[in-house]
C-alpha cells in the first residue's frame, strides 16, 4: 500500500514536471535530434550554440530588459501606492472613508481581461501605446494588496501611531521606521506576487505595444520566429534561459514557500 | 489655519493616487464598455449614436457568438473537474514524510516557477503532430491542432499544467493541517485510505476545495492566452472562447461595439459564478 502510493505520486509528479525537464534537455538539441527515431529524451551532445542563437537571431536580450524593468518599477509605483492607500484607510478617520475603500475594493469583482478594449482606448488616446508606462499602467493598482495590507495594519492598535505622534514622531517616519519593519512579511510576499503577476503579463503587453523593440519577454517570447519554422532548438533555449532563476530559487526556497502558502490561507 | 487643513486634506491626497487609478483604469471603462455595447462605434473608437440593444441582437443571432459562449462553457465543464482531481490527486498522494515524497511535492509546484507564455510554447512545442515529443514517444498519430477534440483536450492540458503549481500548494498545505491523530483514530477503526479521505480529509478541507473551484471557474470562463498561443481558436472555431473573440472582434475587426457587449456578457456570466459559489458556500458546515 505503502509502495503503491509512493510509486503513483512519484510517477504522476514526473509526468507534471516533465515539460521542465524536457525542456532543459531540449535545448541543447541539433535539429536532428528533434526528428530521431526512437525519440530522443536527451541530446546527442551537449553543446551551447542554441542559446548562442537565441540571443545573437532575436531580440531577447532587449525583451528580458523590457521585462525586468516594467515589473520592477510596476511593482515598487504598486507597493507605494497600495501601502500608503492602506496607511490612510487603518490609521486615519475622515469622512467618506467606508466609501472610498468599497469602492477602491469592489473594483475586485470586474476582471481587468474584460475591460482590456475600453482600456486600450484611453492609452491610445494619452498617447501611451509602445511606452514603458502604458505597459505598467493598467497593473498599478491592485486592490487585493489594499484589501490585504488593511486587514493586517488593523491588526495594529491607533494608539501606537498616537503615541508616535505625540513623541513628535512623523507619519512618514512611523510608517518607515514601525510600520514596515513590522509588516515585512506581508510586504514582501505582496511584492513578489506584484512581481510575478506584472512579469507573466501577457494580454495587455501584447496589446499595448507594436514595435518589436517594446516587446516585453512574455510577448517577445512567442514571436520570436524559431518554433514557426520548426527550428525548435534555440526557441527550447530562450525557454530554459529564462526560466532557470526561477526554478533554482523555488527549489531553494521550498520550505519557506510552502510554509507562507500555508499561513496566508488556511489561517494557521 | 494652514496646518489644520492640511490635516484634513493629508488622507484625501494619500489615497487620491489609488482612486485616480480605480476610476481611470476601473470604473470609466467599465462605463464605456457598458456604453459602447449600446452604441454604434467608429473604428477610431468614437460612439456614432444609440443602437439600445441592437448590438446584443446580433451577437446573441451570431453562429460565432454561439461558438465561443458554448466552447468557453465546455472548456469550464472539463478543465475544473480534470484540473482538480489531479491536483487533489497530487496533493494527497504526495502528503507523506520522507526525501521522495518530498522531490514529488517540488515537481509538482514547479510549474509554478514557469512563465505563462513559457510554458505554452513548451507544450506548444512538445504537442506538434510532426516532430513533437508527445506524439513521438506515444507513437500516437493525433492531429493536436486540427482535430477540433484534440484541440480542446489540449487547452484543458495547458491549463493544467498552468494552474497546478499554485493549486496544489493550497491544497497540500489544507492536508496538512488534518490533525494527524483523528487520522490514526479511523485506521485503528478499520478505515482504508480512500474511506480517511472521503469521510475525513475531504470535508476538512472544504473551504480549501471551494476557493479553488472559485477561481479555477473565473479562470476558465476568462481564458484567452493559451488560445492565442496554442490554438487561435481554431480549427473550425472549435477553440474560440469568450474573451478570444471580444479580442478578435476589437482588436482585429475594429469592432468595438460588439467587442464591448461581448465583455458585458463576460462581466455577468463570472459575476453570476461568483454568487452562486458564495450562496453555496455560505449553506455549507464548518468544520474549522
Amino acid at each position: 500500500m505503502k509502495t503503491l502510493r509512493a510509486t503513483l505520486s512519484t510517477l504522476l509528479s514526473l509526468l507534471i514536471v516533465f515539460p521542465i525537464l524536457y525542456s532543459i534537455s531540449a535545448s541543447f538539441f541539433q535539429y536532428t535530434d528533434f526528428t530521431a527515431l526512437p525519440a530522443r529524451l536527451l541530446p546527442s551532445s551537449l553543446n551551447l550554440s542554441n542559446y548562442v542563437r537565441s540571443f545573437a537571431e532575436s531580440s531577447l536580450a532587449r525583451f528580458l530588459f523590457n521585462s525586468l524593468l516594467t515589473s520592477i518599477v510596476g511593482t515598487l509605483l504598486r507597493m507605494t501606492i497600495s501601502i500608503l492607500a492602506a496607511y490612510t484607510f487603518s490609521f486615519f478617520s475622515f469622512k467618506g472613508r467606508n466609501a472610498l475603500f468599497i469602492i477602491i475594493v469592489a473594483t475586485m469583482l470586474l476582471p481587468p481581461d474584460a475591460l482590456i478594449i475600453a482600456n486600450f482606448t484611453t492609452i491610445r488616446a494619452l498617447r501611451l501605446t509602445d511606452t514603458y508606462l502604458g505597459i505598467i499602467s493598467t497593473s498599478l493598482l491592485a486592490p487585493t494588496h489594499i484589501f490585504m495590507l488593511r486587514q493586517y495594519f488593523r491588526m495594529m492598535s491607533v494608539e501606537y501611531r498616537e503615541a508616535a505622534l505625540i513623541e513628535g514622531c512623523s507619519d512618514s517616519r512611523f510608517l518607515m521606521t514601525l510600520l514596515m519593519p513590522m509588516s515585512m512579511a506581508v510586504v514582501l510576499t505582496l511584492a513578489i506576487h506584484s512581481f510575478s503577476t506584472i512579469f507573466n503579463d501577457y494580454l495587455w503587453p501584447l496589446l499595448v505595444t507594436n514595435k518589436t523593440s517594446m516587446r516585453t519577454v512574455q510577448v517577445g517570447l512567442t514571436m520570436m520566429g524559431f518554433s514557426e519554422n520548426l527550428d525548435y532548438g534555440p526557441q527550447f533555449a530562450a525557454i530554459t534561459l529564462l526560466m532557470a532563476p526561477i526554478l533554482i530559487a523555488f527549489i531553494a526556497l521550498h520550505k519557506p514557500i510552502k510554509e507562507s502558502v500555508s499561513t496566508r490561507f488556511t489561517g494557521r | 489655519m494652514k496646518s489644520r487643513i492640511s490635516i484634513k486634506t493629508k488622507p484625501y491626497i494619500m489615497i487620491f493616487p489609488a482612486l485616480l487609478l480605480v476610476v481611470l483604469f476601473s470604473y470609466i471603462p467599465f462605463i464605456l464598455t457598458l456604453l459602447n455595447s449600446l452604441h454604434a462605434v467608429s473604428l477610431s473608437g468614437k460612439r456614432l449614436g444609440f443602437v439600445g440593444l441592437s448590438n446584443y441582437q446580433r451577437l446573441f443571432g451570431s453562429q460565432s457568438f454561439h461558438a465561443s459562449l458554448s466552447n468557453t462553457i465546455r472548456f469550464t465543464l472539463l478543465f475544473v473537474p480534470t484540473n482538480i482531481t489531479i491536483t487533489l490527486l497530487a496533493a494527497t498522494l504526495s502528503n507523506r514524510k520522507g526525501w521522495l515524497a518530498n522531490l514529488n511535492q517540488i515537481f509538482f509546484f514547479l510549474p509554478m516557477a514557469v512563465g505563462l507564455s513559457s510554458m505554452l510554447m513548451i507544450i506548444k512545442m512538445m504537442f506538434n503532430p510532426s516532430i513533437g515529443i508527445v506524439n513521438h514517444l506515444t507513437g500516437v498519430h493525433i492531429q493536436w491542432f486540427n482535430n477540433p477534440n484534440a484541440a480542446m483536450a489540449l487547452l484543458v492540458i495547458a491549463g493544467v499544467f498552468l494552474d497546478i503549481g499554485f493549486d496544489f500548494l493550497l491544497f497540500s498545505a489544507a492536508l496538512r493541517n488534518v490533525p494527524n491523530d483523528l487520522k490514526e483514530v479511523a485506521r485503528i477503526n478499520g478505515a482504508n485510505g480512500f474511506q480517511i479521505f472521503r469521510h475525513l480529509e475531504l470535508p476538512l478541507i472544504g473551504p480549501t476545495l471551494i476557493f479553488i473551484i472559485v477561481t479555477n471557474i473565473k479562470d476558465a470562463m476568462l481564458i484567452s492566452a493559451p488560445v492565442l498561443i496554442l490554438t487561435e481558436g481554431g480549427p473550425f472555431r472549435s477553440t474560440q472562447t469568450l474573451v478570444y473573440q471580444m479580442y478578435l472582434e476589437g482588436f482585429k475587426s475594429g469592432n468595438y461595439a460588439l467587442g464591448s457587449a461581448i465583455a458585458i456578457v463576460v462581466f455577468a456570466l463570472t459575476f453570476i459564478a461568483l454568487l452562486a459559489l458564495l450562496h453555496f458556500e455560505r449553506r455549507r458546515i464548518y468544520y474549522q
